[in-house]
């Protein structure tokens, strides 16, 4: 056993005695174990707070989206000018049944301007179910409702009101959007932002009603880049994603220019490219990881050459070749677990950090920590065996005389 | 039953033209409780005699017992096992671990046992009160005499309590008052029971011996019973007849030296005999 030879002891006492070689050693370790828990936990949190956004805002919500918009859907750039999506689509998914709204999201461009200049909103034309659909309640204010008879009326998101005005509440304020007055009706709360989520461009976004749009003779038919669809319960998702899928190809005249998500999809659809980034991120990690495995390699060699003498003495006083073996082996992964402990508490750090720094919420994945642990182990014991084999091979007296 | 014995002993080292004969045709044998000191000049195969007898180094030819039991083919592993249990090693150089306590050190061999932390600190401790470094347990050899360091080496190779003690030139480093002491604890673990072989070039330190054994160019070539506390014959006479210099000899200077190798041909002259001896058969 080798705490009882006491190799743990000597390892922890040459790791001391050789600090910098042995941090210096652990460096690729570190930063393999470190960049995987890092990369991991924060594509994990990011998917698990897209998944839960849409829990919470695309409940039992079906999106309808033109191809072209579908390919990417990173925010407002993507929005293809002309869209394939149609009014009539809008009231053809209106009366299937088991729907409960149907909500279009057409996007104009424009600059408005409240007290203040806004150039980083969007105006989206909507109709009065939007709250509804999205689970959003308001944090001031009213949403416009069908009857409404004031057509002009808008409603902000929440970084678009402070964008817009330098009230803290601009109720009865208007604002300007392409030569007309619009009067705002009421302020979003703030969505709960991710990246790569349509949520950022709520929370920047000017609501107005598709009448309003209208009115203006603004030609929404061609910009409309989303269709939600509320269905009255989860169970009804499968069958009135079919049977919209079936109305727009008519309507489409067979063209498959369209896409029907499912919430799971959309979500899918927004981490495809963390996934990505998270699997270029390990592979890089682990040609880290082999190269720090090397460098204890190199190391430990340097090491056995150094301590010939030493490794002699031992011999000599009844030391055998596996006991030899065993205390290199164990120096060896020391420096590999210690580099992976110091790495795990880096990440660990990093991940704290992240979180209060950033809107990205790290998971701390406990399988990986352990996995992580467990492969710098295993880096020290196949890396350190060959030169242990070399100190363990090695006669007694040859050993001896290299002083 | 002799403890040790070998026959027709050789060690060659390096190969072709560079071969070096270390040990040639050595047989000797030692019995149990025996003190044997070895001399000889520097480059005569003292050393060699000793790695081979403590199973450090392999014989090219011949056989080594070791308790009646044929041992110069052994295992590296094996031999490991069989110097742990049954031989201590002393070095001229101490050769204690710089990065270990004196106490440390001392428990090493019990760890390659399998003894446990505890007990093999406890085993070191009363170790090397015997030897008169209690107060000294927690020192890092650096911090010590040359003495005290092969107090705590003799300390070590006795505390697996084998039955021989191996000592190439234990105060060969040392001053005459740490040569004084470790000769002493030597000669305490002789009474003790236990077989000493230690190579020295000192003649007064044969006054501990019981026998010495005298080696040139790889050969036993005398041994000597002796008594204890006296100075053996031949190192005696090795130490008193040194001629001496007369003014010629001042004067003559490097012819001198040159004149020296001639006096010892005739032993040069039998190892030769004896390697072409080899060569032909």
């Amino acid at each position: 056993m080798s705490w009882r030879t006491g190799h743990i002891h000597t390892a922890i006492v040459t790791m001391r005695v050789n600090r910098w070689r042995s941090i210096l050693t652990m460096f690729g370790i570190i930063v393999g174990v470190a960049s995987v828990i890092i990369i991991i936990g924060i594509s994990q949190g990011v998917k698990a707070n897209i998944t839960n956004q849409v829990n919470v805002y695309s409940k039992n919500v079906i999106t309808v989206t033109s191809k072209a918009a579908s390919l990417s859907s990173f925010g407002v750039s993507s929005v293809p000018a002309v869209s394939t999506l149609t009014n009539q689509d809008v009231k053809s998914i209106g009366k299937i049944k088991g729907v409960k709204y149907t909500v279009p999201m057409v996007i104009l461009s424009g600059i408005t301007s409240g007290d203040k200049n806004y150039k980083d909103g969007v105006v989206i034309a909507t109709n009065a179910y939007l709250p509804k659909v999205l689970n959003q309640s308001l944090a001031f204010g009213s949403f416009f409702s069908a009857t409404d008879t004031n057509q002009f009326s808008a409603v902000l998101g929440y970084n678009a009101a402070q964008g817009l005005f330098n009230e803290q509440i601009p109720l009865g304020f208007s604002l300007n959007w392409r030569g007309e007055q619009f009067i705002v009706d009421g302020v979003l709360n703030n969505f709960k932002v991710t990246p790569f989520s349509n949520n950022t461009i709520y929370n920047h976004a000017i609501f107005i009603s598709t009448k309003a749009a209208d009115q203006m003779k603004l030609d929404s038919n061609n910009s409309i880049f989303q269709i939600l669809v509320r269905v009255n319960n989860a169970k009804q998702l499968t069958t009135v994603d079919k049977e919209i899928s079936n109305v727009l190809q008519q309507n489409h005249g067979g063209q498959d220019n369209f896409s029907v998500l499912m919430p799971s999809q959309v979500a899918k659809n927004n981490t495809g490219i963390l996934n990505l980034l998270a699997e270029l991120t390990i592979g890089i990690a682990i040609i880290s990881l082999f190269v720090g495995g090397v460098g204890i390699m190199n190391v430990m060699l340097v090491s056995v050459t150094e301590r010939m003498h030493e490794i002699g003495i031992r011999k000599a006083i009844g030391a055998s070749n596996r006991q030899i073996m065993s205390q290199f082996i164990i120096e060896a992964t020391s420096v590999s677990v210690a580099g992976g402990i110091i790495g795990i508490i880096l990440a660990l750090i990093v991940d704290g950090l992240l979180n209060l720094s950033t809107s990205l919420t790290p998971t701390i994945n406990w399988q990986i920590i352990v996995i992580s642990a467990v492969v710098s182990m295993l880096i020290g014991i196949v890396f350190g065996s060959v030169p242990a084999i070399r100190a363990a091979g090695k006669e007694p007296i040859e050993a001896l005389r290299n002083e | 039953m002799a403890l040790i014995k070998l026959e027709d002993v050789s060690k060659l080292y390096g190969f072709g033209d560079a071969t070096t004969l270390a040990l040639d045709e050595v047989s000797l044998s030692i019995d149990k409780g025996e003190f044997v000191a070895v001399m000889g000049p520097s480059g005569c195969g003292k050393s060699t005699l000793l790695n081979v007898m403590g199973l450090l180094d392999k014989p090219t030819h011949g056989t080594y017992k070791l308790n009646n039991r044929l041992v110069d083919r052994l295992s590296q592993n094996r031999a490991a096992k069989l110097r742990r249990d049954t031989i201590g090693f002393i070095f001229q150089s101490y050769n204690l671990l710089p990065r270990l306590t004196v106490l440390e050190n001392v428990a090493l061999p019990l760890a390659y046992k399998g003894v446990g932390v505890t007990k093999r600190l406890k085993t070191a401790s009363s170790m090397l009160e015997r030897v008169g470094m209690q107060n000294r347990e927690y020192f890092y050899p650096y911090q010590l005499s040359g003495g005290q360091i092969q107090c705590a080496a003799i300390a070590r190779a006795l505390v697996n309590e084998p039955s021989i003690i191996i000592a190439d030139e234990p105060t060969g480093n040392l001053d005459s008052m740490g040569s004084r002491l470790v000769m002493e604890l030597l000669s305490e673990i002789h009474k003790m029971g236990n077989t000493v072989i230690f190579v020295t070039h000192n003649p007064e330190l044969t006054r501990y011996a019981t026998r010495v054994v005298y080696m040139h160019d790889g050969m036993v070539i005398q041994d000597e019973k002796t008594s204890l506390g006296e100075v053996a014959k031949t190192a005696k006479k090795r130490l008193y007849t040194i001629p001496k210099k007369s003014v010629e000899d001042d004067l003559a200077g490097v012819s001198l030296l040159m004149k020296l190798p001639k006096k010892e041909e005739g032993i040069d002259a039998s190892s030769k005999k004896r390697r072409k001896r080899r060569g032909r058969s």
